[in-house]
């Protein structure tokens, strides 16, 4: 017995250095910013609290749109970057000569520093000097310039494109890896059973595959969820507010115009959001892994 | 007194005297100026100054452009303020009203000495909040080569809106290129750019008493004005900032710019032919106006330093020193200095951008600058856009003001 107490306290004594440094950098922060959530700390040197008075402006600043924005814009970033994801990595797989050197192609989106990648589409989206509009133009697909950062909906697929852009190449090679790591001897089994390209795809890459894409979606979901660097470049969240996602509006709340209390409440709904979201997700991971043990 | 103890006492005292001279020389004054370098024409002023006032250092800390405004608000914040800062003159209401602060009384013979119009840039509640540091204001540049080849006069630019409007209509139609270049990206400038609209119809968007007046008949012809200019645009004025239509201009793609004195040098080597004159009016100006910036040197408030740093200010804003830092870096000159009519005599491109000052007004003082920077930009974009009648987004945008003021 006092054995076992012993090495209950032995474990504990092991995990207690990693518990005090999460106390420390995350539950306190977070604690500390539901606090200034309930208050209107601003510039001035003393705050006061006042209830859910930040929470009840949130929802009547049009905060309803900018979570649906927000959803759907995750939605088509995190879709594409996986289907161009799964593509691209069954691409990278195949035996070709050059192979290396598409494989460090596909790597450079992921190695230019992001913000040189976001101006670099920003300048590829201008009306005026853009590689797009220009080549739109000599086709003659447009009779004149098109500045796609200039209108809500060009704006929005041009912010969404340029987070594929980025997000894709760290997507691709996860999955190459879970692609490399299936065992041969079952595409050799099904190949000598008669099975075609489509159904060993379908039948053996695709289910060995689920693991790595469950897990890569839900990375690939909480930092798109959270991007920031890529609209705020590229459109500040115009126009007229049309590629505003609520890290956006919470940036331009708390830091724009100083109102901390107001912003720590968004980024708490932000926080909520992404809890929700991510629960529902692992209850469908869950169902999923109980299907697949039946 | 033993060898040693001679050896032990000079040390002791060579130590003291070092001691008390680094404690004197510890007295900094922090200024964080904006720009990716210290001035060029400060650290003689800086030195001058110091050399009056023996016993105090000044520290000068660049900080770029763009992080510059919330750097320093985040320090002052977070009760860590600098002694002195480069701000922009529209922050100053906030600084003041959460006390992080101290005014800066000019007396009328300070006010006298600038130009008409400019201490109101840094005037709330009756107090000066700050010391203007520098100015721009705006005129209308216009391709003559595009002039004539839409058949209009190249030596006769626009006088009025309406002129201006019919001259953008011509050189669209017959040119296929922008007759005007509208600013209205997600950014300060395009409020700014709104400003010389009001500004040049006699409008308003606060008045004295801190009521909104944003919703007045010459603030929608002035939105008006700017939505009939829509269709003689560049295409998607939402995705362009005044630097970006400026670099069209530059490149022969747009008839008219408003834009400030910087893009004289910008010019030199165009390869059209360009004038420079005072923004056209609207139906109800007294005037040649403009939108007034201003940046001040602020001072911040609890840091002992108060004093010291408020003379600095002083010192490097004084009219000399002011002149010298305004021809260095291409200013609009805050005081009719005698050096202005040289400076005028020498390059008449100078006339319209101080002509503009007497009707000209500042950039309105708003508890939350940003706030209200916003409001005005959704309203510009909603109506460059189309999404909204210019009646409608300037009752909304009033309306929205009224949280902010």
């Amino acid at each position: 017995m006092n054995h076992e107490r012993g090495a209950r306290m032995f474990a504990y004594a092991l995990l207690a250095p990693a518990v005090l440094y999460v106390a420390a950098i995350v539950a306190w922060p977070l604690v500390q910013e539901v606090q200034l959530s309930f208050t209107n700390a601003g510039l001035a040197k003393t705050y006061s609290y006042v209830g859910f008075d930040n929470y009840t402006k949130i929802f009547r600043s049009g905060f309803g749109e900018i979570i649906w924005r927000t959803f759907t814009w995750t939605f088509f970033s995190v879709s594409f970057k996986m289907i161009i994801g799964t593509c691209g990595a069954l691409m990278l797989n195949v035996a070709l000569p050059g192979r290396a050197i598409f494989r460090t192609l596909t790597l450079l989106p992921w190695i230019v520093p992001m913000a040189i990648g976001i101006f670099m589409w920003g300048w590829m989206y201008n009306g005026q000097f853009g590689m797009i509009s220009g080549l739109l133009q000599n086709f003659g697909i447009t009779s004149g310039p098109v500045a796609f950062l200039a209108h809500g909906d060009t704006g929005y697929w041009a912010t969404v494109m340029t987070d594929v852009w980025i997000g894709t190449p760290m997507v691709t090679f996860y999955f190459l890896a879970a692609i490399q790591s299936i065992p041969r001897d079952l595409y050799e089994a099904a190949w000598v059973d008669g099975a075609g390209r489509a159904y060993r795809f379908r039948r053996i890459t695709l289910p060995m595959m689920v693991p790595a894409i469950l897990t890569m979606s839900i990375i690939s979901l909480i930092s798109t969820f959270n991007s920031f660097d890529i609209i705020w470049i590229l459109t500040h969240g115009g126009p007229n507010g049309e590629t505003t996602t609520m890290v956006i509006d919470t940036y331009k709340v708390a830091i724009g115009s100083y109102k901390y209390g107001e912003g720590a409440a968004r980024s708490v709904m932000v926080g909520l959001c992404l809890g929700v979201f991510c629960l529902f997700y692992f209850r469908l991971v869950n169902r999923l892994s109980s299907a697949e043990q039946l | 007194m033993t060898k040693a103890s001679k050896i032990a006492f000079g040390l002791a005292a060579a130590l003291l005297s070092t001691t008390s001279l680094a404690l004197a020389e510890d007295t900094t004054i922090t200024f964080i100026q904006c720009g990716d370098s210290v001035d060029p024409t400060y650290p003689p002023f800086i030195s001058e100054w110091e050399s009056k006032n023996p016993g105090f250092k000044v520290n000068i800390e660049p900080v770029g452009w763009d992080q510059c405004q919330d750097k320093v608000t985040t320090l002052a914040a977070a009760g860590n303020p600098p002694d002195l800062a480069y701000v922009g003159s529209r922050t100053l209401k906030q600084f003041a009203s959460n006390d992080l602060i101290v005014p800066v009384p000019m007396s009328d013979a300070d006010k006298a000495g600038y130009y008409p119009n400019i201490p109101d840039t840094v005037t709330f509640q009756g107090n000066q909040w700050g010391i203007p540091v520098a100015f721009s204001t705006k005129a209308l540049y216009w391709n003559k080569d595009l002039f004539k080849a839409a058949g209009l006069d190249p030596e006769k630019p626009p006088l009025t809106w309406e002129e201006e409007l019919a001259d953008a209509k011509a050189i669209k139609e017959k040119t296929n290129i922008a007759g005007f270049g509208i600013v209205a990206k997600t950014f300060d400038n395009t409020m700014h750019q709104f400003m010389h609209w009001v500004y040049t119809n006699n409008g308003k968007v606060i008045d004295a008493d801190g009521k909104i007046v944003l919703d007045s008949p010459e603030n929608l012809e002035a939105l008006t004005a700017l939505k009939a200019m829509v269709p003689y645009a560049e295409e998607g004025p939402t995705a362009y900032e005044q630097n970006e239509v400026r670099a069209i201009f530059l490149d022969g793609k747009i008839g008219m710019i408003h834009a400030s004195v910087g893009a004289v040098n910008k010019l030199k080597d165009a390869k059209f032919a360009w004038g420079v004159t005072n923004l056209p009016l609207g139906p109800h100006a007294k005037g040649p106006g403009t939108l007034l910036i201003t940046d001040s040197l602020a001072i911040f408030k609890g840091t002992g330093h108060e004093e010291k740093a408020t003379d600095l200010a002083k010192f490097l804003t004084n009219p000399d020193n002011q002149f010298k830092y305004e021809v260095s870096n291409g200013l609009t000159p805050l005081r009719p200095v005698p050096g202005v009519k040289d400076l005028v005599a020498k390059d008449p491109s100078w006339k319209p951008f101080l002509e503009g000052i007497s009707f000209g007004g500042p950039e309105p003082l708003f508890l939350d600058y940003k706030g209200f920077q916003d409001v005005m930009i959704n309203m510009v974009q909603s109506v460059v856009t189309g999404a909204a009648e210019p009646a409608d987004a300037l009752k909304k945008a009033a309306a929205d003001l009224e949280q902010y003021k």
